[in-house]
């Protein structure tokens, strides 16, 4: 379990991180989303003691990380894929990291088997692509069999069997009653991975939700009609509260009326549906909703968004 | 897929109970943070980069190399390139000329030093060597111990092969020597030995504390090697009285059988340098407990 206490963290003037307090439950993977610059790095670097809060407390497994009697048990991070030396080879980069708290070479061998570079275990960790480099960080995390896990963007990187092996990975180790903080800026498989989401904007929390209400959050009630008689359809959804929006002919979006509510009345008009498809909220769609207030870099290229 | 089964410590022995699905409390007992578990993961970084060997193998081709080249040409059996026949530098006493290669083993070590202290900020490692001992001090001191445990019996060696290499070459030449049993010879060269390993913990703590390679090497070549001779030459007659503390000058009081008038006594010397020595640690042990990393 990891408990943050009104952390606070000032670079300068810079407010990174603004009196977050939020906890992680074992047994379920958490996802930590947030613009870039929101402090999730920040934050878990604090946690892992790498900086220090201006102000606040974050606890792992009800202690301060920097008191663990056996650190790398309590608490495996990948945080920076290539804080690695480039001129050791894997196996003994795990072997060094390990020796801290007692593992041995066992061990080793059997997490480099776990994340698939057994094969190269004997090669510098500079001649490692990125993917396998991340899966040397993601060895690191586990070496030590930790029960908290703090994963920055750990599929990036990965081509798509990695992603799938990661996938399935985080779900057992949360399984086993671990817990798991992942952030990924990957949207599709944070909504595949995570249980539970914390969201940050601007150092502070937008959202602490399990992923299920969050994403019911965005209230997309928008619904996609396709017909050969379109407009006449438009016609008799036309209401208090009902938006219609076409952008090419025999194609509507329609929000304010259910689906239900729209079969009905193409029904009774005798209006033939070729398509009708209630949108499914997806998490990117509510985080972009929630999140659209406290992005900091917000790029050029706008996407056109549904003109009323 | 399976994550963990077991997870035997390095004793050999598992005393950890298997466990299955759910943790527990006290699921690791056998993983400990130790010192002496620190100490051991600083050994294998040290010894796991090709970098650290090459370093040493060169110190000890630089000594005994350098001693055997001096000898050589102080008996006028090796002849300076373009010289006028033998000859060489009279100046100097037969210690000094088969410790000739000390000179340049101090900037070797001070490099393999800063790089020992410097290398892992350049490729982030600290991040995780930091995450993996939180309290991070006694990463500082193992470094040390490590560096020390591998460059003073090599430098020890190696000065003593340059000793008795060097004077073969000068008897065999008909030059006067000295034996390690005349008086000064031996704390002289032990003392050669003993700065080698001092300049290389002092890179080592400079590359800490500096957390940059160039940085420290630039600061630690010109502070310790070039700072004393420009200084003595700038400051007005008094200063001599403060250089004689720098760390170079105070190594000099016992590396030297007859060091310069003016510089400490051997034993003082030698106190002045662990004075600076642990300024130096000390200095980076405090930094890298306070600072981000």
């Amino acid at each position: 379990m990891i408990e943050v206490q009104h952390l606070t963290k000032h670079y300068g003037d810079k407010v990174a991180v603004d009196d977050l307090s939020f906890t992680v439950e074992p047994g379920v993977v958490t996802g930590f989303l947030g613009p870039n610059g929101a402090g999730k790095s920040t934050t878990m670097r604090m946690i892992l003691g790498l900086d220090r809060p201006t102000s606040g407390l974050a606890l792992v497994d009800g202690k301060r990380y920097v008191d663990a009697p056996a650190p790398l048990a309590e608490l495996g991070a990948l945080l920076e894929a290539k804080s690695v030396d480039k001129g050791r080879t894997a196996r003994n980069h795990l072997l060094a990291l390990g020796a801290t708290v007692g593992v041995n070479g066992r061990r080793v061998d059997e997490v480099l088997d776990l994340v698939g570079l057994t094969d190269v275990a004997r090669q510098a960790a500079g001649s490692f692509s990125l993917g396998m480099g991340q899966r040397l960080g993601i060895a690191a995390a586990l070496l030590a069999d930790p029960s908290v896990l703090l994963l920055d963007e750990p599929v990036n990187g990965l081509d798509l069997d990695g992603i799938q092996w990661i996938r399935a990975l985080l779900g057992e180790l949360a399984s086993e009653g671990r817990t798991v903080l992942l952030s990924s800026h990957l949207m599709s498989e944070m909504q595949l991975v995570a249980d539970h989401l914390l969201v940050i904007g601007r150092g502070r929390i937008l959202a602490d939700s399990s992923m299920a209400d969050f994403i019911a959050t965005a209230s997309d009630d928008r619904v996609q009609v396709e017909s050969p008689d379109a407009a006449r359809l438009a016609e008799l959804l036309v209401g208090d509260g009902v938006t219609i929006t076409s952008h090419e002919a025999g194609r509507l979006e329609v929000s304010g009326v259910g689906a239900r509510a729209i079969g009905d009345t193409a029904a009774r008009a005798g209006i033939a549906l070729h398509q009708l498809t209630p949108a499914i909220a997806s998490l990117e769609t509510a985080y972009l909703e929630l999140t659209r207030e406290s992005v900091d870099y917000v790029g050029s290229v706008h996407t056109e968004r549904e003109v009323a | 897929m399976t994550t963990t089964t077991t997870s035997p410590v390095a004793d050999g022995t598992d005393p950890r109970p298997a466990h299955g699905g759910g943790r527990h409390p006290g699921a690791h007992e056998a993983y400990r943070l130790s010192y002496a578990r620190v100490l051991r993961s600083e050994w294998i970084k040290l010894r796991t980069l090709r970098s650290t060997w090459v370093g040493l193998a060169s110190v000890v081709v630089v000594l005994v190399g350098f001693g055997l080249i001096a000898a050589g040409v102080s008996t006028g059996s090796v002849a300076p390139a373009g010289g006028g026949g033998g000859g060489g530098p009279r100046t100097q006493g037969p210690l000094d000329t088969v410790l000739l290669g000390a000179n340049f083993g101090v900037l070797l070590l001070g490099i393999i030093g800063c790089l020992a202290g410097a290398r892992e900020y350049a490729s982030r490692m600290i991040t995780a060597t930091v995450a993996a001992v939180p309290t991070r001090g006694s990463v500082v001191t193992a470094k040390a111990v490590v560096l020390t445990a591998l460059v003073l019996p090599i430098s020890l060696v190696a000065t003593l092969i340059a000793f008795f290499a060097g004077t073969a070459v000068l008897e065999a030449g008909g030059a006067t020597t000295v034996a390690l049993t005349d008086a000064g010879v031996l704390r002289a060269v032990l003392g050669t030995a003993v700065w080698l390993d001092v300049i290389a913990l002092l890179g080592l703590a400079l590359g800490i504390l500096l957390r940059n390679t160039a940085a420290s090497i630039g600061t630690l070549i010109g502070g310790v090697i070039i700072l004393p001779g420009i200084a003595g030459a700038l400051l007005p007659s008094g200063g001599q009285s403060v250089l004689k503390y720098l760390p170079s000058t105070a190594a000099e009081s016992f590396t030297q059988l007859t060091p310069p008038a003016g510089d400490l006594s051997a034993g003082a010397g030698a106190l002045v340098l662990a004075a600076w020595l642990v300024l130096a640690i000390g200095g980076a042990v405090v930094a890298i407990r306070q600072r981000d990393v």
